[in-house]
């Protein structure tokens, strides 16, 4: 993958490798700051249909390089605003099932 | 951390990512200890076929600074659990021809049955947790990312290295 540039102020970039990758065709997006982790996988949806469904549920997260928890990524009830928000600057990635070796 | 990062060495931990050739010597030479009685050595090289498909080549890519992150927690894990005098582990990117080494992993004990079994640990959580992904392009058709649990999300690696 190149470098991905720095996200504008006020946003914060979600990297997509292997299958979420091929998914969207891009390496990375940039949304708004701040957003709880609750509505990410709502917003990726909005920007790729179907994300959810054939990529995102069988995939893990993780903010500044720890892997967070998700939470009511499988109900209809994604206004939470448990658990962590996501800032201004944030590296986000969407880490699909590994296969190294 | 560094994003150009590609490797990261600490307490008798190697771990690196690199695009060019694997070369064994080199791995072998960085667990070399006076008080190891045994270095085990790893190869993992690419194969032809998969689920009798011919495969023409594969194609490995990585969040590299997570996956070192991820490679340095494992090989802490394991240099303690078997007490090594030092462990290395080197995954290569980018395409790698049938029938080269994608993984190296070299580990020295004092004695041979730590080394043997650290050896297997050290693959196996390196297969299940760090970040990177392989596809494997098939002759006459395109390509497909590959999982090592299939249909399984990757797991969970916390600081002491359980899965959960």
């Amino acid at each position: 993958m190149g470098a991905i540039p720095k996200p504008p102020k006020g946003h914060f970039n979600v990297l997509y490798f292997a299958s979420a990758s091929s998914f969207t065709s891009k390496e990375y997006d940039v949304l708004p700051a701040p957003l709880p982790i609750g509505k990410l996988f709502d917003a990726l949806e909005e920007r790729h249909s179907d994300i959810k469904e054939k990529i995102l549920s069988s995939c893990l997260v993780t903010v500044n390089l720890d892997y967070v928890d998700v939470p009511n990524r499988d109900s209809e009830d994604a206004s939470s605003e448990s658990g962590v928000v996501i800032r201004e600057g944030d590296e986000v990635a969407i880490i699909p099932p590994v296969s190294s070796g | 951390m560094d994003p150009t990062l590609t490797e990261i060495s600490e307490e008798g931990c190697f771990v690196a990512l690199t695009y060019e050739h694997l070369r064994v010597q080199d791995i072998m030479d960085r667990v070399r200890s006076p008080q190891a009685g045994a270095i085990v050595l790893f190869a993992g090289t690419t194969r032809d076929s998969f689920a009798g498909k011919p495969v023409k080549e594969l194609q490995y890519s990585a969040y590299a600074p997570l996956a070192l992150k991820t490679m340095l927690s494992l090989c802490k894990d394991v240099v303690a659990r078997h007490g090594l005098k030092g462990i290395a582990m080197i995954h290569r990117l980018g395409t790698v021809p049938i029938g080269e080494e994608s993984i190296l992993i070299a580990v020295s004990a004092p004695h041979r049955q730590a080394a043997w079994r650290a050896g297997e640990e050290a693959l196996e959580d390196c297969k299940r947790h760090v970040e990177v992904w392989k596809r494997e392009e098939f002759e006459g058709e395109g390509g497909v990312w590959r999982a090592n649990r299939d249909g399984i999300p990757g797991q969970k690696i916390t600081g002491n290295g359980e899965a959960h």
